[in-house]
């Protein structure tokens, strides 16, 4: 009888602790955002593909992918209005169903200008999403980004946009608009 | 450790790689490169930027009008040297009655602006007697004014045009079309609502003088309102008129191009509110390219007999789509834009049944500087070349004349590349801290005469060059021995 009673107690103490200890760990939303490069996802086009990233931490779950498309940009004018994001970006790439769900706003990364604009994107499996597009321009080439991800748009356009300031991310973007 | 005998193996190597190389750079003073085509003449159409010239026969005069681009970083608004003044790009107008002997009548200032966003393009003439409402007096002159409108213009006095009306508040204009028996016209414009740059606004300009809109008109998704992806901009169509009941709209630059088969009755009679089953109910067929390609020029040959189907009991002749790509990098930096031919006789299922390129090796292209691949194409309908001889406009490879009486096999029968001069414009490309520049011939566009001569004109502001075939070229054409 004592055995058994000796055996709940420390069943119930490990049990006790295990809780504790899962309720102590950080959620993987409280960790800093992360980007993890993963393999580019969608299906060779008329643009060579470019780099896609998967977020650990605070935006975990979200994906941003980046490319140049070279010579798609007007010299001048760059990016000039809300409906270049939404043709030139490759919303549709991740669902042919998107619509914009607030005017677009002027956005810089570096030396260069364009705009955001946020989306819902109806996937495929009826599941929805939320999307950023950002489409930037270098004289006649334009540098096109998309984050997706299940949570609140502007925070994925935060972190997104704070990952393409990185300093490799520019020096990337520098060497892909040269055709490097 | 290596020998010196292989030390001076590798400098002969590098000695004779870059010699080639040098070759291949075209020199101020170097003679034209050409096979089975001759220079008649030229125009320096005063070192500004071409994009399309189309001649036209009025009275006993043969005149050439050239559409240009905006200025350059460097002369944003070139000297006219007749005026004194310095003029942004707009139309040159040339009298090449006498081919040998261009003589530049006048310029008529665009857009102010550079490159794409300047100038004034794209031009088209129609006859005032042949328009049903026109004054049988004039000749007009439809032109793009930038990206912000289209134009009309008299030209009877070629020299002194006179500003007929306006059509403007477009975010961007393009290649249009101008049927000169009916007055319709096919306005490649950027209307501000729409999601596109470029979409096509239909008129009945049988009365230049009060243009009449008819409807709006493009690809599903690129509506006002629309959401999702948006298709691939228009480039330009090229209608049949109402005894051909077809147009054919091209889509695409360089990227994800399309044939669009147009009947003509259902998209001038059929409704017009820009909804998605509207803009559906008067479309045949689509062709879709290859994502790495798109539709600059889409030209129809329909009823072609093609030789080798002579015996055949069914498909002795072909409808025949020319359709021409538009490389926009300059040394090659995208996916090889060039010639197909679509067979559509059976409209509803259009089809790919052959390509040309200019092989790169033939003048190592890729390293001349510049833009190397196709643009565009002349568009004359005229007995002399249609459907026996194409000509291509390609960039640094100059113009080629194409044999398309097979177009199961099309065959290059002839070339002519012009020589630089002191006004051809530097092409560069960026490397890492800068960008390295070369200078090399753009022929942008061309087109044809019902004389037989073939006038290129180009981008890098060399000109304009009238040719004429030779040899065995001629004989394609059927043309008499010169």
């Amino acid at each position: 009888m004592r055995r058994v009673a000796t055996i709940a107690l420390a069943l119930i103490a490990l049990g006790a602790s295990g809780v504790g200890a899962y309720q102590l760990a950080p959620s993987p939303t409280d960790r800093p955002a992360h980007w993890r490069e993963i393999a580019w996802p969608f299906p060779r086009d008329g643009w060579p593909a470019g780099r896609a990233f998967r977020c650990v931490g605070a935006c975990e779950g979200a994906e941003l992918y980046v490319r140049a498309k070279l010579g798609f940009c007007n010299c001048d004018r760059g990016v000039a209005d809300d409906d270049e994001v939404d043709r030139v970006t490759d919303l549709d790439l991740i669902s042919p169903r998107f619509a914009a769900t607030a005017p677009g706003e002027k956005v810089g990364v570096g030396e260069m200008h364009g705009r955001a604009r946020q989306y819902d994107l109806d996937m495929a499996d009826g599941t929805r999403r939320v999307a950023i597009g950002i489409a930037l321009s270098r004289r006649c080439d334009l540098l096109v980004a998309v984050a997706q991800g299940a949570r609140e748009a502007m925070a994925v356009r935060s972190v997104a946009l704070e990952f393409l300031e990185t300093q490799e991310m520019k020096s990337w973007m520098t060497a892909a608009l040269d055709g490097r | 450790m290596i020998s010196r005998v292989q030390l001076a193996a590798c400098l002969v190597l590098f000695v004779s790689s870059t010699s080639v190389h040098a070759q291949k750079q075209q020199v101020i003073g170097a003679p034209p490169e050409a096979s089975n085509m001759k220079l008649v003449g030229n125009s320096d159409l005063q070192a500004r930027s071409a994009y399309q010239p189309t001649i036209h026969h009025q009275g006993d005069r043969w005149i050439a009008y050239i559409g240009h681009h905006g200025g350059t970083d460097d002369v944003p608004a070139p000297l006219n040297p007749m005026t004194g003044q310095a003029e942004p790009n707009g139309t040159s107008i040339v009298d090449v009655t006498d081919p040998a002997h261009p003589k530049y009548l006048r310029h008529l200032p665009g857009q102010e602006g550079k490159y794409e966003s300047g100038g004034a393009q794209m031009v088209r003439v129609c006859d005032g007697k042949s328009l049903p409402k026109g004054d049988p007096n004039a000749v007009y002159m439809l032109r793009t004014f930038g990206s912000e409108a289209h134009e009309i213009w008299n030209v009877a006095d070629p020299a002194n045009p006179v500003l007929v009306t306006r059509i403007a508040g477009l975010k961007d204009t393009h290649k249009n079309w101008w049927e000169c028996d009916t007055g319709t016209a096919y306005l490649v414009s950027g209307a501000p609502d729409w999601r596109t740059r470029r979409m096509t606004q239909v008129y009945d300009l049988s009365d230049p003088a009060h243009p009449q809109k008819i409807r709006d008109f493009g690809l599903p998704g690129q509506e006002p309102g629309a959401t999702g992806a948006v298709p691939t901009e228009l480039h330009g169509p090229i209608s049949t008129g109402p005894a051909g009941n077809r147009v054919f709209f091209g889509y695409g630059t360089n990227k994800g191009g399309i044939l669009q088969i147009v009947d003509r009755e259902k998209l001038l009679n059929g409704p017009k509110e820009p909804t998605p089953d509207n803009l559906r109910y008067p479309e045949i067929s689509r062709l879709p390219m290859s994502a790495f390609n798109g539709a600059h020029t889409t030209f129809p040959m329909l009823d072609m007999p093609v030789a080798e189907f002579a015996e055949d009991r069914d498909g002795k002749t072909r409808d025949i789509v020319m359709i021409v790509d538009e490389a926009i990098l300059n040394e090659c930096g995208e996916a090889r834009q060039m010639v197909w031919f679509a067979d559509v006789t059976t409209e509803a299922r259009p089809m790919m049944i052959s390509s040309y390129t200019v092989p790169e090796a033939s003048g190592q292209f890729c390293q001349r500087g510049g833009r190397f691949g196709s643009h565009s194409s002349n568009e004359s309908m005229a007995p002399v070349y249609y459907k026996k001889m194409a000509f291509i406009a390609f960039f640094n490879a100059g113009v080629r004349a194409l044999d398309i009486r097979d177009p199961y096999h099309p065959k290059e029968v002839g070339y002519f590349i012009p020589s630089i001069t002191s006004a051809t414009d530097k092409r560069c490309i960026p490397i890492e801290g800068g960008e390295r520049c070369k200078v090399a011939i753009q022929t942008n566009n061309v087109e044809t005469d019902d004389r037989g001569y073939i006038y290129i004109v180009d981008r890098a502001n060399t000109g304009m060059h009238v040719l004429e075939l030779t040899g065995p070229a001629r004989a394609v054409a059927g043309l008499p021995k010169n």
